[in-house]
């Protein structure tokens, strides 16, 4: 008997954080453990309504529940941001490919991420620091586009202090208390960044245009096309490579990727869109 | 006698003469109605019997539906190869890879077709331009062929085979002659449907390699695409379109169902993602990735052209989009490139 892909187990929302205005933590708890790789997706059900792809923010070492952090913009996003602790969602998953964390072992590892892009990266940074000596460094480049904006507010100051972690953080605009940098997540990706480049993995996430001028500035810098690591947010609806929403030239978003090298996909029209 | 012996043991499906070109799909129910065995496809396509246009797959959350539900298994009689081919493609989809559709598995192994020879070709036909015959070749349980004075038949599966024993009483052993008239059918109809690529000049398959990469910012897309209405007709017509969304809906009782339902990539939001990004903003965008798609990223991944020649999107485009003319237009660019 094949087993039947397109349903979900069901899930408790055990807590909800207000990470901004538009942005929750949404803490999930399904019924059967659903374990995952730290780059792999999920689709989350609000029951009647849809589901949407996310990949969980929490370390994926916790296999019993996870955290899925969520912008509001859509129709499935928006409902999610109505309910309460206690409601009853559906979670199916994992799919994709997730970080090949092995590919980064002895490498400097420089994770680029802007607004809620943090959010899967947080997955792939916990799952570093776990591992932190492995590694030969971790870098975070984070951009938002005002301080307000910042998600994971009280991580990011733990991370400031932790030693296994170089953490730099930048906002477009900034408010009356920001001290820190102001200006694009590009303006942290100077030629002057200290990453032995021949030695490193860069890892990039956000919005279509930052994920777009962060990779051509990383190219820039010296980066090779198969030394970048991009997060495609593509229409993945079924997730198992069959609903044929995802296409990317030769591949689907959900069963190739979201996770793809420059070098695959580069070739292919309207990856920045 | 021979239907009346399925139905009790499928919903029997049949071709039943049109006022059209093409003949129509119909449920048998109490002896056949100018049911045609030969001909050409019928307007419907077959994966409609395997990949429903609308299918409950979930019943609520932890509560999948049964791929099994809904009573006998179906049976389509008079199938032509350009439907049995492109079941290779649907295959390839539902039937493969490390996630399988259980409810298109099942509907492989439970339903039964009975493919024939096409008997004759319409304007549309194309099938052999893209390499397949106009008789089947696989993917059948019986072929059943027509001759001047009854059918011949040949079981395939064992499901055929089984079938073909139930009805012995009906059915006298064929010999030579009975093989000679039906290949000499297949002569006359096969130079029909090459007499049809020659007068629309439609290329071979071997002259596709590359044909969309090499022309993405052809004008060809936006002649194309001007007329084009969005109605997402060829992707119904299509035997190898598999496209689908997830409908979830909430019933009043309660529960929620999720239901599989046919798709178009030429309607807008089908790439869309929330946020408003979409990497197919414009319709010639939209209508290049549907060429994309059978051209490029079929051969590339499996070796095969999603395409199998049998003409429904051009009989069916209000537009008159013309799959044949694209072809010809994308292969003389390339040519020209070159030169």
């Amino acid at each position: 008997m094949v087993e039947n892909p397109y349903c979900p187990v069901k899930a408790e929302i055990t807590d909800i954080i207000e990470e901004t205005p538009t942005i929750k933590t949404f803490a999930v708890k399904p019924e059967k453990p659903v374990s995952f790789k730290t780059g792999q997706f999920v689709e989350l059900t609000v029951p009647g309504v849809g589901e949407a792809p996310f990949t969980p923010s929490s370390n994926p070492k916790i296999e019993d529940s996870m955290e899925i952090t969520i912008m509001s913009v859509g129709r499935v996003t928006s409902r999610l941001h109505e309910i309460g602790k206690g409601a009853v969602v559906g979670v199916r998953g994992p799919y994709g490919t997730g970080y090949p964390l092995k590919d980064f072992e002895g490498k400097e590892v420089l994770i680029v991420g802007g607004g809620v892009g943090l959010a899967p990266l947080r997955s792939l940074i916990l799952a570093l620091l776990d591992e932190a000596g492995k590694y030969k460094r971790i870098m975070v480049k984070y951009g938002a586009r005002s301080p307000e904006d910042l998600v994971y507010k009280d991580q990011l100051k733990e991370w400031a202090g932790n030693k296994d972690l170089d953490i730099e953080i930048t906002v477009d605009k900034s408010g009356e208390d920001w001290k820190g940098n102001v200006g694009l997540i590009t303006t942290l990706l100077r030629k002057d960044i200290g990453v032995d480049i021949s030695n490193s993995a860069a890892i990039v996430c956000g919005p279509p245009i930052m994920m777009k001028f962060a990779t051509f500035k990383l190219v820039e810098l010296g980066y090779k096309d198969k030394d970048l690591f991009l997060s495609m947010e593509k229409n993945m609806s079924c997730g198992i490579g069959k609903c044929g929403h995802c296409r990317i030239g030769p591949y689907y978003a959900c069963k190739d990727g979201p996770v793809f090298t420059y070098d695959k996909i580069k070739e292919y029209h309207t990856i920045w869109e | 006698m021979f239907a009346y012996g399925i139905s009790k043991e499928y919903s029997l499906y049949y071709l039943r003469k049109g006022k059209g070109a093409s003949p129509h799909i119909v449920k048998y129910s109490d002896g056949l109605k100018d049911p045609l065995i030969g001909g050409v496809r019928p307007f419907e396509p077959l994966k409609n019997f395997f990949f429903f246009a609308r299918e409950r797959v979930i019943d609520g959350l932890g509560r999948p539906a049964d791929p099994k539900a809904g009573g006998k298994p179906l049976c389509v009689l008079g199938v032509k190869n350009c439907d049995l081919a492109g079941l290779n493609i649907l295959d390839s989809v539902f039937s493969e890879g490390d996630f399988k559709d259980p409810f298109y598995v099942s509907k492989r192994e439970q339903n039964l077709i009975i493919a024939a020879d096409c008997t004759h070709a319409i304007d549309t036909c194309f099938c052999h331009a893209l390499g397949h015959e106009h008789f089947p070749q696989k993917n059948h349980d019986v072929l059943i062929s027509e001759l001047r004075d009854g059918y011949l038949l040949e079981s395939v599966t064992w499901k055929g085979k089984k079938l073909l024993n139930e009805n012995s009483d009906i059915l006298a052993d064929s010999g030579e002659k009975h093989i000679e008239e039906r290949d000499h059918i297949r002569s006359i109809s096969g130079a029909q449907v090459e007499e049809g690529i020659k007068k629309s000049e439609i290329p071979r398959q071997t002259e596709y390699k590359d044909v969309i990469k090499k022309s993405l910012e052809s004008e060809i897309w936006e002649r194309e695409a001007e007329n084009c209405v969005e109605c997402g007709g060829c992707n119904v017509a299509c035997p190898t379109c598999h496209c689908f969304y997830l409908a979830d809906i909430q019933k009043k009782a309660g529960g929620e169902t999720r239901y599989k339902i046919w798709d178009s990539c030429m309607y807008k939001r089908f790439a869309r993602v929330a946020g408003n990004a979409n990497p197919r903003q414009h319709l010639w965008e939209r209508l290049r990735n549907r060429f994309e798609k059978k051209f490029d990223y079929f051969p590339e991944v499996n070796g095969l052209y999603a395409c199998t020649g049998c003409g429904r999107c051009i009989s069916g485009c209000p537009a008159k989009i013309d799959i044949r003319r694209v072809l010809k237009d994308l292969v003389a660019e390339k040519k020209k490139a070159k030169a």
